[in-house]
């Protein structure tokens, strides 16, 4: 088998490993780069949906947050207002209840005093009455003759009347 | 599914029998082929076919149809490349389950980041297979070495044909605006330094095949020289002990692995990247990025206006 010299060149052996080289680059970007790019494209992609579902559910839980917590405030006016509502309407029972029970009060005192005014009235009538009787049996024992009760009473009567104008004059 | 693992496990046999086989076939016919010979020898690649059979092997320049171990190697780590890649990308997953798709993905992307690194973004989905196949070709045929083959990287057509395909794409890249930008290129500084500038440019595939043949082949050559030489200190100091015994080169244990461990792992692996890192800076500074993009938006524009 005969060999080459150490430096030689060939010109058919130059063009065959130009392409030798061509057709390996051919080679290695059909069965590496492309089957592996590709499934970086695919990872990119899939990683690319990901970020965007979970902005898209921070997103809504933000959302979410801002309506619950609007409507937790809501809740609290609204329960503050039922509590002001309640105080008011319980406020105002009680004073109606006090007024209910303080005009009552007065009229039991007022009929009381009406009450006492006429016991007072009938013991006055009866204390003359009994003056009368105890005038017109001191009176008749005094006399030693009866006179007329009828008679004695009018008497006493004018008298009691004087009596009570000049206490009025006084 | 059973079934299908059984199947997935098969062609994962295939395919590394893919990778492994050429290797195998290139020793075979390395020792099927080589001569026994006695002493030094330093000579080119071995030639399988030649289509004049009245061709002088020993010329320097020869234009005869000419095919030897180089090319036959030179296939046979292709073939191994193309199956490493399938092996690498088979059962591609979202979400990666499988150490080879971290090995695959890891190429990828540092190959994109070197080119991106060096070039610019511009060109990285365009130049990163072509700059990954210019590392494996160039890193894998040194490597053969190690298995005892002659390696392609240490035959000069082999690597003049790289060179001359990496110098179409500087030029193909240059001259993209047109011819004038092309011409300008070389003259803006004046006509001294025009004439410089063509020489530059001329020599650029030279310098090219040059360091990279030389630097693989300079370790071969180193590489044999020193077998020999041990083998014969070897026979010089142990040549008294009786029989076969002394025939045995003890002393060539040790060195040569540690000369192997530079000149094949180290140098080739280092040539692959230099001559990788030259083709992109070539490429990547000769291109007119701003030109291109102002003519190619330019020539955009009234398009997306119509």
């Amino acid at each position: 088998m005969q060999s080459l010299g150490v430096i030689s060149i060939n010109l058919w052996q130059v063009l065959i490993s130009l392409a030798n080289l061509g057709i390996l680059f051919l080679l290695v970007k059909k069965f590496l780069f492309q089957p592996v790019r590709n499934i970086l494209a695919q990872r990119q992609a899939h990683v690319d949906q990901l970020y965007a579902e979970a902005d898209e559910a921070k997103a809504k839980a933000e959302a979410d947050q801002g309506l619950w917590a609007e409507r937790m405030a809501g809740a609290r006016a609204e329960a503050d207002s039922l509590i002001a509502d309640a105080r008011e309407a319980a406020r105002r029972t009680g004073d109606i209840l006090l007024d209910e029970a303080k005009s009552r009060a007065d009229g039991i005192v007022r009929q009381a005093e009406e009450e006492a005014e006429l016991e007072k009235r009938r013991a006055e009538e009866e204390v003359r009455r009994e003056m009368a009787d105890l005038s017109t049996s001191l009176a008749g024992k005094l006399l030693g003759r009866e006179i007329s009760a009828e008679d004695h009473r009018a008497l006493i009567d004018s008298f009691l009347d004087e009596l009570d104008q000049q206490k009025g004059a006084l | 599914m059973n079934e299908k693992a059984r199947s997935g496990r098969g062609a994962d046999i295939l395919l590394i029998l893919m990778m492994v086989l050429p290797l195998v076939a290139a020793m075979a016919l390395k020792i099927l082929n080589t001569p026994a010979s006695e002493g030094v020898v330093i000579e080119g690649a071995m030639v399988y076919f030649s289509a004049n059979p009245n061709a002088d092997l020993n010329a320097v320049i020869s234009t005869d149809l000419i095919i030897t171990d180089a090319q036959i190697n030179s296939w046979l780590v292709m073939i191994s490349i193309t199956g490493l890649c399938l092996f690498l990308t088979r059962d591609l997953r979202e979400k990666p389950v499988s150490a080879r798709q971290h090995v695959a993905e890891w190429i990828v992307e540092k190959v994109e980041g070197l080119v991106s690194g060096n070039m610019g973004d511009f060109h990285v989905n365009s130049f990163a297979p072509f700059v990954c196949a210019v590392l494996a070709l160039s890193a894998f045929s040194s490597l053969m070495s190690l298995i005892g083959v002659f390696a392609p990287t240490s035959d000069l057509s082999t690597v003049a044909g790289w060179a001359v395909l990496v110098f179409l794409i500087i030029t193909a890249y240059k001259a993209c605006c047109g011819p004038r930008i092309y011409v300008r290129s070389f003259t803006s500084d004046g006509p001294v330094v025009a004439v410089l500038n063509v020489i530059s440019e001329v020599a650029t595939p030279f310098s090219m095949a040059f360091r990279h043949y030389g630097n693989v082949m300079s370790g071969a050559v180193i590489s044999v020289l020193v077998a020999a030489a041990l083998k014969g200190l070897s026979s010089l100091v142990l040549g008294w002990l009786p029989g076969a015994l002394g025939q045995i080169p003890l002393l060539q244990v040790g060195l040569p692995a540690i000369l192997s461990i530079y000149f094949d792992i180290f140098s080739g692996a280092l040539q692959a990247y230099i001559f990788a890192m030259l083709t992109m800076l070539y490429v990547g500074g000769g291109f007119p990025e701003e030109e291109y993009i102002a003519r190619h938006s330019a020539a955009a524009a009234p398009k997306a206006a119509a």
